[in-house]
């Protein structure tokens, strides 16, 4: 079991990196290379591959497969909602879900939640394209990560009290920002573009991302995190004692009593 | 063969168990109907034949099951699927795929079954449930009763020896069920199929099955016979049969036929009233007090079509009114106009004299209630009591100005020890009481109810019943909404026939139950000259000749 | 109705173009090719919720990206104003080069977008998850359930808020959205306990897949770090020897699906079949794919920089690319 878990965790750390260095391609190579985006999407396509295989053999249990249905069906719901009624920026209620049931029910189970929920919601809407693996990559990640949450919130004895509620709503703003800055990074590639001259100091790249993401999408990204925060203080408390409650008809396996 | 030896069954944490020492028999091809309120372990016993229990509910289980001579326990589901095709409740929480052929084609994926042979498996399941008009069909646009069917054909799709279904019409219209219930008749008599099945409705199907086994509320043994001798020993049975025990005959009658053998020729002398029944004779109101609710030229349409096409219609305090009418006629509708929900294009709604179009759905809901088909939509709070003090909270009000103490209203609906429990562990008739009580938390001059019974057992229905009387005694306005007829007899004080949008008759019960073939309660059929309609009626009928 | 395969084959021809051309001339026609073909599959009974038109995708996207690129660029020798230096990050010259480069990247963008829009109006959802791998099925599945109960859901939430507002229920406040969410997040968790028996009595069992040795997650591990090779290779201009790493990682993986995949016994109910119109559609997308890569060498790269040009084009690369017209005239022949 604990071979296994280092398996895995050397697994989520070798797709983070890898990830990583898709994110941050047209940074590192400064405009040095055409056809980016073909290789990045070989990149990202194959280390989600073996992401979602490692998430997916470990949730494999069939009461989570019929719940990450039904949950994923009700977020990707959700999100119509925010697409049909037009919200403040970027505000999005789907990382509610992924991060409350990642952090109760498991990063993987996060994990699946928040990857499938963007290709639900992009099957049913007809939104599917070039972003889509990137988007549920990354909003994987926000599921993935957040049982990271719960050594500290032990730590401080805060199980089912406000404490908790604080710091998952933090972890939603932190997010919210996150997910935009990562989603500009691998779309910039395609707006900034190969082939124009890219200045080549770090600095300078540093000031170009800036400005691009200034003025592409620092007021979504505050929006949506701001949105996580609110969802998160105003519903938290009641969905943490719901999935709570549920938790343990769906997690259990028989074991035949050796009599 | 499926055999039961010594099997106890405790769910987690459970302090009882929920079977307990049960041994029985079922032989190959038999039609078995499994009888008992809920909660006393019919479904529990019935996923003992493929293994959910104890694969996905844990807890401890002693004793032996046997299917066809495979232990379900050492199998588990995946493997028995084979030998045992399963059907549940709720025909929405069983779909996979959205489309007829895919879904029935689902299990023969899941076995493997190479795709030559699989096309013969999923064009026989169709057959067999009449399905094959709908083989590309959207699960979505199906009706309930299609759905069901749908359900059992991929329960079917890979031949198992064994179909077991657990309450499959509880869900639906009493037209459905019907169908549903000749269509497993059928699957019995003609492919040998093994049935076990746990029902409430047993009136059609009475006369097919060859064992009951009935589970006892109290710690008395499970009783597993042919349905004459097992029936006399259970309390609450259809109206016929109840009838029949109380009147001594013997032995049970199962169908109205092998009953009216029991009734002399002479005994059922018409009184000729039923002859000129015109179904739409005004009827004396019950009080001259004024109309809490009243309807005029009420038309509602959803996108081109009519749903209501000119609704009159006026409920008074003290009586119990209830409309019947088939799938689909508007009755549905027309509960929603009368609170607000749906807002009329043409004829207005009065409530106690003022026309509710200038109010909002809270103003009037606090002075109608209304409980909807699904009472859980209505519930989230963490106890039974929050969930009234949530409807008190809606219209501004604290459980010291409350028209009524939420305390004393839960005691009224038999919840007083269910306060501080999580509504969602409740029993179905326990949830939809939950729900009555945040409904009623404001003391509505009106109740309007829509398919009360469904899904409920007859204990659960019996209480329904007391308390609406109770309510209506109470001088309340109560508007039913429902199917079951039987109900209907038993509480109704006028009928309303509703179809395509218009009310077609509207009349004292005795009048308007019989004018309609579908709508007739047993006891009227078996007494076709008589004005009786229910056993209350008829025993003093008989009795008192 | 064409294969699902057929169709794949054609987007992925489609995208390949899209993705190594910035000629306007090209990407033009490749757009209109991509038009004439939603226009055609295009069916009167397509759900109104469905996409975007990529006609109005673009009417946003290229002002937008042609700005973006026009503040952030300071290349270029056509200067049409210049923003104060003193403004934080984006002070400069606004050249007309940077302008036209912004909307040729708005451009591509649309193409992406109705390449896709294609894909969405062509295939049915379900057919496009038959194409998940088989070491994905639980996966598959878990898409096909929530495919399945979107329109259970939106039901379910209409029922909600009528059963809320008859108890006296007013959206005023964000927390007023609790009566609302709850019920639903409660039957959700409800229903999936009741789906879950009914998936293991039809035979699914996921844990078939859980079965997993040691030996996938170490091919695993090392497919990845080959693919982190790689990419910092080819980063560092050491093409050659990344894309060598770069292939053998992907392999790995594949491998590794592969052998997940051999342990989940599985078969499928349904075979479209695969006919002549078909192969006419794959091998239109073949031609066009293979012919815009071979003729197009010269005349496929458009740069405006330093200074504007007028883009070359090639009438051979030009007439290759109509091979993706296929569809369209499958689709009129019926």
């Amino acid at each position: 079991m604990r071979g296994r878990n280092l398996f895995a965790a050397l697994i989520y750390g070798l797709t983070a990196a890898v990830g990583l260095l898709a994110f941050l391609y047209p940074v590192i190579t400064a405009g040095r290379t055409t056809n980016t985006p073909l290789l990045l999407a070989f990149v990202v396509g194959l280390s989600f591959v073996a992401l979602l295989l490692e998430v997916q053999g470990d949730a494999a249990n069939t009461r989570f497969v019929a719940l990450l249905g039904i949950l994923t069906a009700i977020n990707a719901v959700l999100r119509f909602a925010e697409v049909a009624i037009p919200g403040p920026g970027g505000f999005s209620p789907v990382f509610f879900l992924i991060i409350l049931t990642g952090y109760v029910y498991g990063g993987r189970f996060g994990f699946l939640l928040g990857a499938l929920t963007l290709l639900v919601s992009a099957l049913i809407t007809g939104g599917v394209g070039p972003w889509l693996p990137y988007q549920m990559l990354t909003a994987g990640w926000v599921g993935l990560s957040a049982p990271l949450l719960r050594p500290p919130i032990r730590r401080l004895h805060a199980e089912g009290r406000r404490p908790e509620i604080g710091l998952l709503a933090l972890f939603g703003l932190v997010w919210g920002l996150l997910y935009g800055a990562l989603m500009n990074l691998s779309s910039w590639s395609f707006i900034v573009g190969p082939g124009a001259p890219m200045p080549t100091t770090f600095r300078e790249i540093v000031r170009l991302y800036t400005a691009f993401y200034v003025t592409t999408s620092l007021l979504w990204d505050l929006a949506r995190g701001f949105g996580n925060v609110a969802l998160i203080l105003a519903f938290g408390a009641p969905t943490l004692r719901a999935l709570r409650r549920f938790h343990k008809r769906f997690s259990f396996t028989y074991q035949p009593q050796t009599a | 063969m499926i055999h039961f030896e010594h099997v106890t069954y405790t769910y987690p944490d459970a302090a009882r168990p929920a079977l307990r020492d049960v041994s029985l028999p079922i032989p190959a091809g038999a039609f078995a109907l499994v009888m008992g309120a809920s909660g006393v372990g019919k479904s529990t016993l019935l996923r003992c034949l493929n293994g959910l229990v104890p694969h996905f509910s844990g807890g401890t289980l002693t004793g032996r099951v046997t299917v066809e001579g495979h232990d379900p326990v050492t199998r588990g589901p995946q493997e028995m699927s084979r030998l045992v095709g399963f059907v549940f409740q709720d025909p929405e929480a069983q779909f996979v795929m959205d489309r007829v052929e895919d879904e029935i084609a689902f299990a023969l994926e899941n076995a493997a079954i190479p795709t030559g042979e699989m096309s013969a498996c999923v064009e026989g399941a169709l057959e067999q449930l009449h399905l094959i008009p709908l083989r590309r069909r959207k699960l979505e646009t199906l009706s309930g009763g299609e759905k069901q069917r749908v359900a059992i054909a991929s329960a079917l799709a890979l031949h198992p020896r064994v179909l077991v279904l657990d309450e499959p019409t509880s869900q639906l219209d009493p037209q459905s069920a019907a169908e549903l219930l000749d269509a497993l008749v059928r699957l019995n008599k003609t492919l040998g199929l093994t049935v076990v099945l746990a029902e409430h409705r047993l009136e059609r199907i009475l006369p097919f099955v060859d064992q009951v086994i009935y589970l006892p509320d109290d710690d008395a043994p499970v009783l597993s016979g042919p349905p004459r001798r097992v029936l006399p020993h259970v309390p609450l049975l259809p109206p016929l049969q109840t009838l029949a025990q109380a009147l001594g005959w013997s032995p049970l009658p199962l169908t109205l036929e092998e009953a009216r053998h029991f009734v002399s020729t002479d005994s059922t002398d018409s009184t000729d009233e039923t002859d000129s029944f015109n179904p739409l004779k005004s009827v004396q109101s019950v009080d001259r007090t004024p109309a809490v609710v009243r309807a005029r030229g009420l038309e509602v349409a959803y996108g081109p079509t009519l749903a209501l096409r000119g609704v009159d219609m006026a409920l008074y305090r003290g009586e119990i009114v209830a409309l019947l009418g088939r799938n689909g006629a508007g009755k549905t509708t027309l509960l929603k106009s009368l609170v607000g929900l749906l807002r009329p294009q043409r004829g207005e709604v009065q409530l106690e004299g003022h026309p509710i179009a200038t109010m909002d759905v809270a103003e009037v809901c606090r002075r109608v209630g209304y409980l909807p088909q699904d009472p859980n939509a209505l519930l989230f709070a963490d106890t039974v009591l929050d969930e009234l003090h949530i409807t008190l909270h809606n219209h501004g009000l604290t459980p010291s100005t409350a028209p009524i103490a939420p305390e004393t209203l839960l005691a009224h609906l038999g919840l007083a020890d269910k306060a501080q429990q999580y509504p969602r562990d409740l029993s179905v008739g326990e949830r939809q009481r939950v729900a009555l009580g945040a409904i009623m938390v404001t003391q509505p001059a009106a109740l309007l109810l829509d398919e009360p019974t469904r899904g409920l057992d007859y204990r659960a229905k019996t209480q329904l019943r007391d308390l609406l009387r109770a309510w209506r005694d109470a001088a309340l306005a109560i508007l039913l909404v429902s199917h079951d007829v039987e109900l209907i007899a038993e509480t109704a004080d006028r009928v309303m026939v509703m179809d395509q949008g218009v009310i077609v008759a509207h009349g004292r019960p005795a009048e308007v139950l019989r004018a309609w073939p579908t709508f007739t309660p047993q006891i009227a059929q078996m007494f076709p000259k008589q004005s009786w309609l229910t056993v209350k009626e008829a025993l003093a009928g008989i009795v008192g000749i | 109705m064409l294969h699902a395969a057929a169709w794949l084959v054609w987007l992925a021809a489609a995208l390949i173009i899209a993705s190594v051309t910035r000629n306007p001339l090209y990407l033009t026609l490749l757009l209109a090719v991509l038009m004439t073909t939603i226009r055609t599959i295009r069916r009167p009974e397509t759900p109104s919720t469905a996409p975007l038109a990529p006609g109005r995708f673009a009417l946003y996207v290229i002002p937008l990206a042609a700005i973006i690129n026009a503040l952030l660029s300071r290349v270029g020798e056509t200067v049409l104003c210049t923003i104060p230096t003193n403004w934080p990050l984006i002070g400069g010259p606004i050249t007309a080069e940077a302008l036209t480069y912004g909307a040729l990247n708005g451009l591509l963008l649309t193409t992406l977008f109705a390449a896709f829009t294609v894909l969405n109006l062509a295939v049915p959802v379900h057919d496009l998850i038959r194409f998940v791998p088989r070491a994905f099925y639980p996966v598959a599945v878990i898409t096909s359930i929530a495919v399945t109960f979107v329109p259970t859901t939106l039901r379910q939430i209409q029922q909600i808020r009528e059963a809320q507002a008859i108890r006296g229920h007013r959206m005023r406040r964000l927390r007023d959205w609790l009566p609302l969410f709850m019920p639903l997040l409660i039957g959700g968790l409800e229903r999936a306990l009741q789906l879950a028996e009914a998936l293991a009595a039809r035979g699914f069992a996921a844990e078939t897949v859980k079965a997993r040795a040691g030996g996938t997650q170490t091919i695993s591990i090392a497919g990845l770090l080959a693919i982190l090779g790689g990419g910092l290779l080819v980063a560092w201009q050491e093409v050659r020897w990344g894309t060598v790493l770069l292939g053998v990682g992907g392999a790995a993986i594949v491998g590794t699906l592969w052998l997940a995949g051999r342990r989940v016994p599985h078969t499928t109910y349904r075979r479209t079949p695969w006919g002549y119109r078909e192969w006419l559609v794959t091998g239109g997308a073949f031609v066009a794919g293979a012919g815009f890569l071979f003729f197009g060498q010269a005349t496929r790269v458009y740069n405006p920089y330093p200074a504007l040009t007028w883009p070359a084009f090639d009438i051979l690369t030009g007439t290759a690319l109509l091979g993706l017209l296929l569809p369209v005239l499958v689709a009129e022949s019926e």
